[in-house]
């Protein structure tokens, strides 16, 4: 007889970012379903769903709603950064925890949050290392309005200037905007030798689309000049952008194909945002399994549980060991240039042992 | 464009909180380990490993001057006051202690962080601030100095604005203080006083 626990599901199902959020939301849907019907595993989950329809002034009231008017007292959900810091002060007086899956802009460790994606040395940093060797050091910042676009791009800058390169152009559109012509113009006036994209939803395909069409009156912005990189784009979103994706590089802990993560059995995930989603409940399941009354327990009672030591979380940051792996949009297809495996997450850059390098392949020169 | 702040390198940083033990240690010491720093925790002595301290948290409510090995307003690091009682005279101790930034009691899951970012800032604003108060008053105590270097250097049959201007050109060549080139130039003349002749052999 399995136990049954509530678990709580925070996705929009409509709204400008709904996608990512439906795809987090199948991932979370079929760990469940695969748990219930393990028999390793003692117990049921019963998913409790709130819609914040992309709506931030909803996510705060939904989610203490889940804490108080049900069992549940772990909640996946959240899927742009704004929304997680909104929920955080309720988490923490109701003793609840979020799973927060998708990547995001580091300098955060909340003891009521668990970190199921990438954090900037697990994006940010590789990504940029890899980049500088193959086209340059010259570089255009691009970022919606908000913490994670403002963030990524401190960061990048940081990076860029210490690394002698320069940023040639920083600009930003409100979340949901498509007015992307001044960034194009920027860009066209700097020839860049890459572009980092931080937009996120429609403003970010607006962009791509834009792009893609200088990229067919110009050569030089493509992607073997001038490519666009992304730190959060993932399969989900290949459809909505349609061609003008083509040769974009991202950088995720999983694109389709890949199998060193999640843990488990399950490899066939449409994108990260599924794989993330899946391994938040699975790793829950894994630190419940076996522990009745375990679910009544505070986040950090559990990772300290011998169970605990089965999962990739880190007990201190509550972030996890991840596979970093670049990857290349060609005919429509991610396919991986680059991997790393098993780095574990550094969110305040403290840790420069966690920040995986490119290293090149000398080339002998014969005479 | 926005020149990047600049954020202090707390890889291998050490804080030292200063506070009896109590829930409240303990949510610090989860911050500053998830951040990536060592932390120990003492009360009601400092350890004379507090010394090497990169951060000291110190409590505000039980806090008394003998428990730091430094004069008031002379830490050799950031100081961060956990403050529980808002009382007009315990937030006046804490500033005489010479406090950077401040922590609020209970302290929960965050605030940390910005805590650390913001004492290191407003330290090392006072330390350039110290160091450039301290070489303005050396300065002012060597006008004496310049005065007498002046009228020297005049002496030799130069007007003031001449003196001077040569002085400035001593200076210059060595670079040196005005102050520094005034030194020298008194200690020179002064000992070859007596032949009334200058010689530059600068």
């Amino acid at each position: 007889m399995k136990r049954p626990i509530e678990i709580g599901l925070l996705y929009s199902k409509e709204g400008s970012y709904a996608p990512l959020a439906q795809a987090c939301r199948r991932g979370a849907l079929q760990a469940i379903e695969d748990i219930n019907v393990d028999s390793e595993f003692d117990i049921e989950l019963i998913p409790v769903e709130r819609d914040p329809k992309c709506n931030i002034d909803l996510y705060e009231p939904l989610c203490t709603e889940i804490l108080r008017e049900t069992s549940a007292r772990h909640i996946v959900g959240c899927v742009i950064s704004w929304s997680r810091k909104e929920v955080i002060p309720g988490l923490e007086r109701a003793g609840g925890t979020l799973w927060y899956t998708l990547p995001y802009e580091g300098f955060e460790a909340s003891d009521h949050v668990v970190y199921t994606h990438a954090c900037p040395n697990q994006h940010l940093l590789p990504l940029l290392s890899w980049a500088f060797p193959r086209f340059g050091r010259r570089c255009y910042l691009t970022g919606s309005n908000y913490i994670w676009g403002w963030e990524m791009n401190r960061a990048a800058r940081a990076v860029i200037t210490d690394n002698g390169g320069e940023v040639l152009g920083e600009r930003y559109l409100p979340i949901g905007d498509t007015d992307i012509d001044r960034m194009i113009a920027e860009i066209k006036a700097t020839r860049p030798s890459f572009v980092l994209n931080s937009l996120i939803g429609e403003s970010s395909y607006a962009f791509l689309r834009a792009y893609a069409a200088m990229g067919q009156e110009d050569p030089y912005f493509t992607s073997k000049t001038c490519p666009v990189l992304s730190c959060n784009l993932t399969e989900c979103e290949i459809d909505s952008i349609g061609s003008a994706a083509e040769g974009l590089i991202s950088v995720g802990p999983y694109f389709v194909g890949w199998e060193s993560w999640p843990l488990g059995t399950r490899h066939d995930f449409a994108s990260s945002f599924e794989a993330s989603s899946y391994s938040a409940v699975r790793t829950l399941a894994t630190l419940l399994n076996g522990k009745p009354g375990a679910e009544n327990e505070t986040l950090a009672d559990l990772l300290h549980h011998s169970n605990a030591a089965q999962t990739l979380i880190d007990p201190e940051t509550h972030h996890t060991t991840l596979p970093v792996l670049i990857a290349q949009i060609q005919d429509g297809v991610f396919q991986v240039l680059q991997s790393w495996e098993g780095i574990p997450a550094d969110p305040y850059m403290t840790h420069p042992d966690r920040h995986p390098q490119d290293v090149q392949p000398k080339l002998s020169v014969i005479k | 464009m926005r020149p990047p702040l600049h954020i202090p390198d707390l890889s291998a940083a050490h804080a030292v909180i200063l506070h009896r033990p109590h829930t409240l240690v303990q949510a610090i010491i989860r911050q500053l380990t998830a951040i990536g720093l060592n932390v120990s925790a003492s009360w009601p002595e400092l350890g004379p490993e507090v010394l090497g301290a990169d951060f000291v948290f110190f409590d505000v409510d039980m806090g008394y001057d003998e428990q730091f090995p430094w004069a008031a307003c002379n830490a050799p690091m950031p100081l961060i006051a956990l403050i529980g009682s808002e009382a007009p005279g315990r937030i006046e101790w804490a500033i005489a202690q010479g406090s950077d930034a401040q922590l609020l009691k209970p302290v929960g899951d965050s605030g940390v962080y910005s805590a650390l970012l913001i004492a290191r800032q407003s330290f090392e604003a006072r330390q350039r601030l110290q160091a450039e108060i301290s070489d303005l008053r050396t300065r002012l105590s060597e006008r004496q100095t310049v005065v007498q270097a002046v009228t020297l250097l005049a002496a030799s049959g130069k007007c003031d604005a001449d003196a001077y201007g040569h002085l400035r050109q001593l200076a210059m060549s060595r670079r040196e203080t005005i102050e520094q080139a005034a030194q020298r130039v008194v200690a020179r003349l002064a000992s070859e006083r007596g032949s009334n002749v200058y010689r530059d052999n600068s």
